[in-house]
C-alpha cells in the first residue's frame, strides 16, 4: 500500500462573519471544518465530495496555505504547515499547487498568457532563458493548447473559459509539483468540455505522477476521475472509501440523498431511490446532534439528535459516520 | 511533445500592446466627447507651442515685459495687437498663448504629483490592510476636509507671494486623498481576486504581487483620475492668481484675469476679460471630457452597442 503524502490531523476552521454595525445580521461562527482527519496516498486522485458551503474549498485553501487551521495539523510529506517559513514556505508553494474554480478570475487579465504561465518558473528561479520558453510552451501544448506559439502571446479574455482552465492548469503544472488541489476546474464550464478537463488532469497524473485533491460537488465527475472519495457535510466527513463502493454501495443517508440529486435517464418511477432526504427540516439543535440529523429520513429522534457519530471503520479502508449506516435505518423515522 | 521539442517562435506575435492600444484609441475617438477633448487639447498644445513665436518675432511681444512703446493704455485688438493690449501697452494674445502653457505646465505636472501619490498611498493601505489601513486612510480624511485653496490663502498671506512651482507641490499635496480613495478600494477588490491568490499560491513575494499583479490592474484608473485632477489643479491655479495670490513672475489667464479687474476695466474692455476666461472654461472641459472617453475605454459597460 502506497504511503500516505498529506494528512489531516483533527482540523478545524471556523470564519467570523462579522454583524452589521446597526442590528440587523448579528455577529456569528460559521463552522468550515470540524475535527476532520483524512490521509491522501501518495499518486491517487482523492475526491471530496460536497455540496456549497459544505467546507471542502476551505480544506483545499488549508492544504495549500492560503488559510491556517484553528486547530489541528496539516502535514505533507511529514512537514507539519503551520510551522513553514521563509525558505522552507517557498520551497512548499513549489511542491504543493491548485487549480482555481473560476478561470474567469484566476489569471490576471492584464498578462499574456505566456507571462501567467513563466511566471512560477521566474518566482523559483527553474530555468531561464530559452530553456524557460521550452518549458513554457511544452507545458502549454500538454494540455492541449497547440500550436503553442500561437496562444502564448494572448491575453485571458480572447481565450474561451475551458482554454483560460487550460491555461491555469498549465501555470499549476509548470512547477512539476508533488501534489495538486482542484478545486472544482470545471464548475465553470460547458458540461461537454469538462470530460476534456478530466482528461488533461489523468493525463497529468499520469506523466508526473502527481497526487490530485479534487474538489467537487459532482459524484459523477468523482466517479470518472477519483481512486477515493471523502463526502463533506457541514464541515463533517460523513463517509470515506473507494469510489466505486462508496457511489454504488453508499452507507450514509447524506451520500444517498447525493445519488439521489444525480441527474438519470429513464422514467422517475423506474429508477430506485434512496429517498433518504427529509422534504422539510425539522427542528433541533444542530450543535449537539449528528450533523445531517435536520434533514435525514432516518434519523432517531433520540440518539442522532443528541450525539455526534464518530467516522467510524466499516470495512476495509471504509468509514462511515453514522449510527446507522446502510439500509438498517433508525426506527424514528417519521420525524416531526 | 517531449521537452526537447524546439518551438517556432518566430510565430509568436509580438505586437500585442501595439493592438491593445490601437483597440482603445478607436473606441476612444468614436466617443465624440473623447473627439471634441482631444481637438480642443490639440489646439491649446498648438497654443502653448506658439507661445514662444511672439516675442521671437519682437521684444514687445514678450507676456509679462515686452510694451509697446507707443501705447501706455488698454486699446481694442488691432494689426498689430490682435487681442489688443492691457493697462500698460502688453500685447494680450501672446499673454494667452503664454497662460496656454503655464495651464498645461500647473494642470499636468500637479495631477501627476496628485495622482502618484494618491496611487502609491491607496495600494499601501489597500494592501496592508489593518493598523496601516486606518492610520493612512484617517490622514487621507484630514487632508480631504481641508479646503486647499483656503490653505493655499492662508500660507500666500504667512509667506507673500507664491512661487507657481510651491503652488503646483501644494496642490499635488492636498488633492491626492480622493485618488487613494478610489485606488485603495481598487486594490481591497483585486486582493481578494483568485489570480492574486493563485500568485501566492505560485510563491510570489508581496513585492511582486503589489507591482506585477496589483498595479498593472490599477494604473488605468490612476491615468483617468489623472485627467480630473488636471481640471481641478487648473481651477485652484487661475482662482489663486485671480484674488492676487499668483506668482506675480508669470502670465496666467488667472493673472490676466487679475489685471482686468485691478485696473477697472471689467466691464470696459471685453476684448481684454473673456479670452482668458474662455480659455480656462474650454481646457477644463476638454479635460474632463477626455476623462469621460477614457472612462469608457476602461470601461466597456459603458460603451453603446452598434447597431448590426
Amino acid at each position: 500500500m502506497p504511503e500516505p503524502i498529506l494528512k489531516l490531523e483533527e482540523v478545524s476552521k471556523t470564519y467570523r462573519t462579522k454583524g452589521s454595525m446597526f442590528g440587523g445580521r448579528a455577529a456569528g461562527l460559521v463552522k468550515a471544518l470540524q475535527c476532520v482527519s483524512l490521509e491522501v496516498l501518495k499518486g491517487e486522485i482523492f475526491g471530496l465530495v460536497g455540496e456549497s458551503g459544505s467546507g471542502k474549498t476551505t480544506a483545499g485553501r488549508l492544504i495549500v496555505k492560503l488559510e491556517s487551521p484553528e486547530s489541528g495539523r496539516v502535514l505533507l510529506n511529514g512537514e507539519v504547515l503551520s510551522t513553514l517559513r521563509g525558505r522552507r514556505l517557498k520551497a512548499y508553494r513549489r511542491r504543493v499547487q491548485m487549480i482555481f474554480q473560476d478561470p474567469y478570475q484566476s489569471l490576471n487579465p492584464q498578462l499574456s498568457i505566456y507571462e501567467s504561465v513563466v511566471e512560477p518558473i521566474t518566482i523559483h528561479r527553474l530555468a531561464a532563458g530559452r530553456e524557460r520558453m521550452e518549458r513554457v510552451l511544452s507545458m502549454i501544448q500538454t494540455v492541449g493548447l497547440s500550436p503553442p506559439e500561437s496562444f502564448v502571446n494572448r491575453y485571458p479574455h480572447q481565450l474561451s473559459g475551458g482554454q483560460r482552465q487550460r491555461v491555469a492548469i498549465a501555470r499549476a503544472m509548470v512547477l512539476e509539483p508533488d501534489f495538486v488541489v482542484a478545486d472544482e476546474p470545471t464548475s465553470m464550464l460547458d458540461a461537454s468540455y469538462s470530460a476534456k478537463i478530466f482528461n488533461i488532469i489523468l493525463e497529468m497524473r499520469k506523466r508526473f505522477g502527481i497526487t490530485i485533491l479534487f474538489i467537487t460537488h459532482s459524484l459523477a465527475a468523482a466517479r470518472y476521475l477519483c481512486d477515493r472519495i471523502a463526502v463533506i457535510y457541514r464541515g463533517h466527513l460523513m463517509e470515506v472509501g473507494t469510489a466505486a463502493e462508496v457511489i454504488h454501495h453508499p452507507l450514509h443517508p447524506y451520500t444517498r440523498a447525493l445519488i439521489d440529486a444525480l441527474p438519470k435517464f429513464g422514467l422517475a418511477e423506474q429508477i430506485p431511490r434512496y429517498n433518504t432526504l427529509l422534504e422539510e427540516e425539522r427542528a433541533g439543535v444542530e450543535a449537539v446532534g449528528c450533523p445531517f440529523f435536520m434533514r435525514c429520513r432516518k434519523a432517531h429522534r433520540t440518539q442522532c439528535g443528541r450525539e455526534v457519530p464518530g467516522l467510524e471503520p466499516v470495512g476495509p479502508g471504509r468509514f462511515v459516520a453514522c449510527f446507522f449506516p446502510g439500509n438498517g435505518g433508525g426506527a424514528g423515522g417519521k420525524g416531526s | 511533445m517531449d521537452n526537447g521539442e524546439r518551438f517556432d517562435t518566430s510565430r509568436m506575435k509580438r505586437s500585442h500592446w501595439a493592438a491593445h492600444f490601437l483597440e482603445g484609441w478607436s473606441v476612444f475617438i468614436q466617443n465624440p466627447l473623447g473627439k471634441a477633448g482631444v481637438g480642443l487639447l490639440i489646439l491649446f498644445g498648438l497654443m502653448a507651442a506658439a507661445s514662444v513665436i511672439p516675442p521671437w518675432i519682437d521684444p514687445m511681444y514678450r507676456p509679462m515685459t515686452g510694451v509697446d512703446p507707443e501705447i501706455v493704455r488698454s486699446v481694442g485688438p488691432s494689426l498689430k495687437h490682435w487681442l489688443g493690449t492691457d493697462f500698460m501697452g502688453r500685447d494680450l494674445f501672446s499673454q494667452l498663448l503664454a497662460g496656454a502653457r503655464i495651464a498645461f505646465m500647473v494642470g499636468v505636472s500637479a495631477a501627476f504629483m496628485t495622482v502618484v501619490l494618491g496611487t502609491a498611498i491607496g495600494m499601501t493601505a489597500g494592501y496592508m490592510g489593518r493598523t496601516v489601513d486606518t492610520l493612512l486612510m484617517r490622514l487621507a480624511d484630514i487632508i480631504m476636509v481641508m479646503p486647499t485653496l483656503l490653505f493655499v490663502l492662508m500660507l500666500a498671506a504667512l509667506f507673500g507671494q507664491l512661487n507657481i512651482w510651491t503652488i503646483v507641490l501644494i496642490i499635488g499635496l492636498f488633492r491626492w486623498p480622493g485618488v487613494s480613495r478610489v485606488i485603495r478600494s481598487q486594490t481591497l477588490s483585486l486582493k481578494q481576486r483568485p489570480f492574486i491568490e493563485a500568485a501566492r499560491v505560485a510563491g510570489a513575494s508581496h513585492l511582486r504581487i503589489i507591482f506585477r499583479h496589483i498595479m498593472p490592474n490599477v494604473l488605468p484608473l490612476s491615468f483617468l483620475y489623472m485627467t480630473f485632477r488636471v481640471t481641478s489643479a487648473i481651477t485652484i491655479e487661475a482662482a489663486l492668481a485671480f484674488l492676487g495670490f499668483g506668482d506675480p513672475g508669470t502670465v496666467s489667464w488667472g493673472m490676466m484675469l487679475q489685471w482686468v479687474w485691478k485696473t477697472g476695466h471689467m466691464f470696459k474692455a471685453p476684448y481684454w476679460l473673456l479670452p482668458p476666461g474662455i480659455c480656462i472654461s474650454l481646457i477644463t472641459l476638454s479635460f474632463y471630457m477626455l476623462g469621460r472617453a477614457m472612462d469608457e475605454v476602461l470601461d466597456p459597460r459603458l460603451r453603446k452597442e452598434e447597431d448590426a
